[in-house]
């Protein structure tokens, strides 16, 4: 069946697109490899409209590549030249070890997905374990990324991931809800912007280990 | 319709407070958008109090539990509301406009979200809503956008939105395993009740897993709460009074929607047994925290999370008298928590510090602040004749009936440990004397006389539980069946 063969595809190109930009050293690659990867869901989006035959998904595809494509990476970019940062990776794990650790991630999400590979009624459910790979993933690079900036890619990372579960699992979810999930990320991103400008300023850097005054 | 003028009362109050230059007009168009909505909550709840079981108009929909919900939010919301003008006045002169403007109209937008979230059947615009509250809220965190003040709120967006982006996932999860029974329902709360019975439940387990911890992280629940001490307590004091009273209970609004579901579905343990968890969990990490804690704000803020994993436990234990404690507890840990968050205001005016060891012969230097921090405090450490003590007493007693001993008596003992802790605390504060000469002198008085009704409804929800508001409660109860 075409449709399985081709969401299957594209969601292994997305997970790759998550290994890929764990292991780029400096921070616009990283901005280049997040906007692909939002490049390859858009085009799945639109695939699983075409198949499903929903107009719908089709205008969602369209807006999310536009704002995750073109804005988010955008607003991104602007960022890393204005704080003139470039090598700002600087986990707390290194790359060959966060890599062993996302390969492990990617085994849970098989064992975790089980009940929902499970039961075989939509031609893209072998996709799910996979976007929820893409989940743990980016909950993980959150946790481990000591920028302020690359915490917000990994924050952005999950959001794809959860944007591709919805599509494969449901089909997308009602045009009102996507849109406003949209919005929200948007005006998420914009506001950790100003965020990653003001801790520059105050702190003299991106990191966040410099944020440890409030404790107790 | 009547849910259209509720939402649009602090839109267009919000908008309107942007467009405006002068201070007083801003401070008009926000104490009655306030107090406005409030009696537009209560005619909500007073038409489904009177029979009307549902109350709808196109996407949104309240039933007994979204008014209980929207009076809660807008009961506060007029509360911190009044206060604020006065507070603000004191705290960001003139000079400072631009600031009183955008914390106007942020709080305006904070209380909308708020209410989108409770007023509708939509589970994924619920979503929308509440991850709309963190981002109103940022803001307000760092309004004095210092040092602290940004690192609060940086912390407080990125776990929060992190956190919530998993709550999607859950929301997502349930509507795959609706999608493959009957098709296509689009995200409705009313459709999915309606089919829960044949939902397959392990992809439904699954989901209230990520449930719980992504609307978790919103309610403050351990160990998901790490933001929720330092945003709690950097934010200006109207704004933690909402975020401590009303927007954890937002979270946990959205977690006994899911727990319905859940409980349909695959049976009430499987729920019961994780929010006792987490349940106790919060109830544990905030009474270590709260046996040394020096900072009078972050005390309220991690009684906040003992209160809310109380709530849990309390859902935990389910049934009619387990869930009954939950709901009241929720009322009367907002009345409590939004008047002591408001009196810290106070107090922060008077002593220009947040260290508990900055305060000293509070019931002198600023007599009515002092009365109403003992009586707050009296009540949140759950004493009788107060409500807490009532609605504690309530879900520990369901805990021992539901054969939950275990939780239940760890839970007690927790609280020991809180009371201890926090009495300390507050007779450091009232008591002894003041480390310079300080004149008797509340900072703010008549703005405190709102408090008056959260005092009175506190000694009120201790002392009785009038037959009208138990049958609400009991509407309530039935539109997430359960019954007596």
């Amino acid at each position: 069946m075409p449709f399985a063969r081709i969401t299957n595809l594209l969601s292994f190109i997305f997970l790759l697109m998550s290994f890929l930009l764990l292991m780029q050293n400096s921070l616009a690659a990283q901005v280049r490899m997040f906007a692909v990867q939002s490049g390859v869901l858009s085009a799945l989006a639109a695939a699983v409209a075409f198949f499903g035959g929903s107009k719908e998904l089709f205008s969602v595809a369209v807006v999310f590549a536009l704002i995750k494509v073109i804005v988010i990476p955008n607003v991104l970019n602007r960022a890393v030249t204005k704080i003139g940062i470039q090598r700002a990776v600087a986990p707390y794990l290194g790359t060959s070890a966060t890599l062993g650790i996302c390969a492990g991630l990617v085994v849970v999400a098989f064992y975790a997905m089980a009940p929902v590979t499970a039961l075989k009624r939509l031609p893209t459910v072998d996709g799910i374990p996979l976007a929820f790979a893409g989940v743990l993933i980016g909950l993980f690079t959150t946790v481990n990324r000591r920028r302020a900036l690359t915490q917000i890619l990994g924050f952005l990372m999950l959001e794809n991931s959860v944007f591709m579960v919805a599509l494969l699992a449901t089909y997308g979810v009602p045009l009102i809800v996507e849109m406003g999930v949209f919005l929200d990320v948007l005006v998420a991103v914009l506001i950790l912007e100003v965020f990653v400008y003001r801790i520059r300023e105050n702190f003299e850097s991106i990191d966040v280990q410099h944020l440890g005054s409030l404790r107790g | 319709m009547i849910l259209l003028l509720l939402l649009s009362i602090p839109s267009i109050a919000s908008a309107a407070i942007m467009g405006t230059r002068r201070r007083r007009t801003m401070e008009w168009i926000h104490a009655s958008a306030t107090v406005v909505a409030l009696i537009v909550g209560a005619s909500i709840g007073t038409r489904i109090w009177a029979g009307e079981p549902v109350v709808s108009w196109s996407l949104l929909r309240a039933d007994a539990l979204s008014a209980f919900m929207i009076g809660i939010v807008t009961f506060v919301g007029a509360v911190a509301g009044l206060y604020s003008v006065a507070y603000m006045r004191l705290e960001f002169d003139d000079n400072h406009l631009s600031q009183v403007r955008l914390f106007y109209a942020l709080f305006q937008l904070f209380i909308f979200t708020m209410l989108l979230a409770v007023a509708t059947d939509n589970l994924g615009l619920m979503w929308v809503a509440i991850e709309g509250t963190t981002l109103a809220t940022v803001f307000l965190v760092n309004l004095h956008d210092n040092h602290t003040g940004l690192e609060a709120a940086y912390k407080y967006l990125i776990i929060s939105s992190v956190g919530i982006a998993l709550a999607f996932m859950g929301t997502v999860l349930v509507f795959y395993a609706a999608s493959i029974e009957v098709g296509e329902i689009g995200l409705s709360w009313t459709m999915l009740i309606s089919i829960a019975a044949r939902l397959n439940p392990n992809i439904v387990k699954l989901a209230f897993i990520f449930i719980l911890i992504g609307y978790g992280t919103k309610a403050g629940l351990a160990p998901m709460h790490t933001w929720l001490p330092d945003a709690h307590s950097e934010a200006p004091a109207p704004i933690s009074a909402l975020m401590s009273g009303v927007l954890l209970n937002v979270g946990i609004y959205a977690l006994i929607r899911f727990k319905t579901v859940t409980d349909i579905a695959a049976g009430p343990e499987f729920s019961s047994v994780w929010l006792m968890r987490f349940g106790l969990l919060s109830l544990g990490l905030a009474a270590a925290f709260l046996l040394s804690q020096r900072n009078y704000k972050r005390m309220l803020a991690y009684s906040s999370v003992e209160h809310t994993g109380i709530v849990a436990l309390g859902l935990g234990f389910g049934g009619y008298w387990g869930l009954l404690g939950a709901l009241l507890h929720m009322i009367n840990h907002a009345l409590t928590k939004s008047m002591l968050f408001l009196v810290s205001g106070n107090i922060s005016l008077r002593y220009h510090t947040t260290e508990i060891y900055g305060v000293r012969g509070l019931l002198k230097t600023a007599p009515w602040t002092g009365f109403a921090f003992l009586w707050g405090t009296l009540a949140l450490i759950g004493l009788p004749p107060f409500g807490p003590f009532i609605s504690e007493f309530i879900i520990f007693r369901s805990g021992f009936a539901a054969h939950s001993t275990p939780y239940a008596v760890t839970g007690i003992a927790l609280l020991v440990v809180v009371f201890a802790g926090m009495l300390a605390s507050l007779n450091h504060m009232l008591y002894g004397q003041p480390s310079g000469p300080m004149e008797a002198r509340d900072p703010l008085r008549w703005s405190m006389v709102p408090l008056a009704l959260n005092a009175i409804l506190l000694l009120g929800f201790g002392l009785t539980l009038p037959a009208g508001v138990r049958a609400f409660l009991g509407q309530v109860l039935k539109t997430v069946g359960v019954s007596l």
